[in-house]
């Protein structure tokens, strides 16, 4: 064995031999590598959730909402943008595969024989499904000849579908919309619940010119519409050409904000990273102070174990190791310390996340990294907090330490 | 052939192994500068077997801490296997002590946590690279001669007084240094052990070890074959 080894095989020793201060230190180190693990991967599971939310809501896709921001914030609907302007779109950007206007009510009754529900009705055109990928595995999709014939037709969630049909094929059946007789031609695949709650599967999608004339009396406005580009890289791009084109369209001058609101996955990323970061914020706070808190337990225990270990040193010493033998050493102790108390730590992040999955439906990532930076951390705290004590071990004379 | 080398083996056994010229240590405490080492000449052959004796306060243990390279003059030469020890940095001095210089003592200060074993092999830690199975090899063999190889594996508080010292001399020759340096190492014990002890002292000395006592007991000293007598700092015998 080389040097280096042996001394930290000494270090070791002394780890297992002063128990008290190696608990005691272990635990300091432990929770606060426990809260920095649940932050890695809170922010790990923040941003995954993101990109899975966006991956549903396609990545090279962007959301048109009527009405300016102000008006929005104090809940007045807005009526801004036409169908014109969703045609007019289709028409000045050749690169986008997708233009789908949309509008929705909530709570609209429906009914098939005897079995009544509400649920939440959205109008669109016959792109629905593919603006949102969102495959129709059972019938099909409405055609333009529905949406120009302002037909009766429409798809399902698979949660109506169970609400209403049972075990029965809905495919071809008539339902009613409020009064509206409609039939159903296909069924969307199950997407499951939001963050939120709702579920995504209790909705009824039916072509938006029958849905505005026949249940909206609107002839005109629709509240969004949605967008898709080809070339995925210049989203931002198009982002930016879309809005120019709408002030242009809606004559907006200079100086006057938008009557509209341009969503990309960009700004969904910004948002929903946003709502985790305040409760990452407040662990991340905790778990700073307490690994902190947790250095200077170290260092405290450290420099006491200097002390009691005086003789030690001195001995040491005498036999001929060096500043840095003595040094080494003591920051071998302490970096020990501190990987233990890392790893389990680590162990104890990945309970407490459990926990929290558990009771606030938090979204936790664990992957290498999170072990990476605790365990980096820890040695950080190690280093950091040990190097104080290691040098005063170092720097004691041997003549003085011998004498204890 | 075979003379000649016989006679150069007696050479080597009579050179020198260490020499101090007036050696000067002085301390600072408080405001004034304590001279306790006032100019010592000393020079000790390799084999020898030497006491120093002296009362408390005569410079004993600073003349010890020098001797060892645990410290350095504050003036004079000491040259110690033909180095200038006044000059060498604290690593250097550190090496010295690893490979020329054995240190009992009084309290015998072996390590509370370590067995037997690894309180002799201590000196080997710092040795930059060796064979472990050697190093572990010789200190078996060191315990056997100090008659505590049963006792390897034990801790040193399950050791009585006599036998710790016996480890901390095992642990002395580990590095097969030139010198022995014992302070006051029969000062914890009694009698009887006392001997036991001198007696392995004197038997290491008898294979051409130099070993240097610092004592205060005549009992102790009389083992040594040559006793420098120290007052107020310096050599008056």
């Amino acid at each position: 064995m080389d040097r280096f080894t042996k001394i930290l095989s000494q270090s070791l020793r002394a780890v297992i031999a002063f128990k008290l201060r190696t608990v005691f230190c272990l635990t300091s180190v432990a929770l606060g590598i426990a809260s920095i693990t649940v932050i890695v991967a809170a922010t790990e599971g923040a941003f995954k959730k993101a990109y899975d939310i966006v991956a549903i809501f396609g990545p090279d896709s962007l959301l048109v909402v009527s009405g300016s921001d102000e008006a929005r914030a104090v809940g007045q609907r807005q009526k801004t943008l036409t169908l014109d302007d969703v045609e007019a779109a289709r028409e000045a950007f050749p690169s986008a595969y997708v233009v789908v206007p949309l509008t929705s009510n909530i709570n609209i009754p429906i009914s098939y024989q005897d079995k009544k529900t509400q649920t939440v009705v959205v109008g669109t055109t016959e792109d629905y499904s593919q603006a949102w990928t969102w495959p129709v595995v059972q019938g099909s999709d409405f055609t333009v000849d529905d949406i120009r014939g302002l037909r009766n037709v429409a798809l399902i969630g698979q949660h109506l579908v169970d609400e209403l049909f049972g075990e029965e094929d809905p495919v071809g059946k008539y339902v009613f919309v409020r009064r509206l007789p409609v039939q159903i031609v296909g069924v969307l695949s199950s997407r499951g619940m939001t963050p939120t709650g709702a579920n995504l599967d209790d909705r009824l999608v039916m072509p938006i010119t029958t849905m505005m004339t026949k249940l909206q009396n609107e002839r005109k406005y629709v509240p969004v519409f949605r967008i898709r580009f080809t070339d995925q890289q210049n989203l931002e791009y198009y982002a930016n050409e879309l809005k120019l084109f709408l002030r242009e369209r809606h004559r907006l001058p200079p100086g006057e904000i938008d009557d509209f609101k341009i969503i990309s996955p960009k700004e969904i990323i910004t948002f929903l990273v946003a709502l985790t970061g305040s409760l990452v914020v407040f662990i991340g706070i905790v778990g700073v102070i307490s690994l902190i808190v947790a250095g200077f337990v170290l260092a405290n225990l450290f420099l006491l174990s200097v002390k009691e270990r005086t003789v030690e040193i001195g001995i040491r010493r005498s036999v001929g190791a060096r500043k840095g033998d003595i040094r080494l050493q003591f920051l071998g102790e302490a970096v020990i310390i501190t990987t233990l108390g890392g790893l389990i730590g680590f162990v104890l992040g990945i309970a407490a996340s459990q926990f929290l999955t558990m009771a606030a439906q938090f979204p936790i990532h664990f992957s290498w990294k999170a072990f990476a930076v605790g365990l980096l951390l820890s040695w950080l705290v190690g280093i950091g907090f040990g190097l104080q004590p290691a040098a005063r071990a170092a720097n004691l004379k041997p003549i003085e330490a011998i004498r204890g | 052939m075979d003379l000649e080398s016989a006679q150069s083996k007696r050479e080597v056994s009579t050179m020198p192994l260490c020499r101090l010229a007036q050696v000067k240590k002085s301390y600072h405490i408080g405001e004034v500068d304590v001279e306790v080492l006032r100019g010592i000449d000393l020079q000790l052959e390799q084999g020898e077997f030497v006491a120093i004796m002296g009362p408390s306060g005569s410079g004993k243990t600073t003349l010890m801490n020098i001797l060892g390279c645990l410290d350095v003059p504050t003036s004079g030469e000491y040259i110690l296997a033909d180095q200038e020890v006044s000059h060498l940095t604290d690593d250097e001095l550190s090496v010295l002590r690893n490979e020329h210089i054995g240190f009992v003592f009084q309290n015998f200060y072996l390590m509370p946590y370590a067995t037997v074993l690894d309180n002799v092999l201590l000196p080997t830690l710092y040795v930059e690279r060796q064979k472990e199975s050697a190093s572990k090899k010789r200190a078996m063999d060191l315990l056997d001669l100090v008659g505590l190889r049963e006792r390897a594996k034990f801790k040193p508080s399950q050791l009585s007084g006599g036998q710790q010292q016996r480890v901390a001399i095992a642990r002395a020759l580990i590095n097969n240094p030139e010198m022995i340096l014992a302070d006051e190492p029969t000062g914890q014990l009694d009698s009887r052990t006392a001997t036991e002890i001198m007696e392995l002292l004197a038997r290491m000395n008898e294979r051409g070890k130099t070993v240097i006592v610092i004592t205060h007991d005549p009992t102790t000293a009389a083992y040594a074959r040559r006793i420098i007598q120290l007052k107020d700092g310096l050599i008056v015998a």
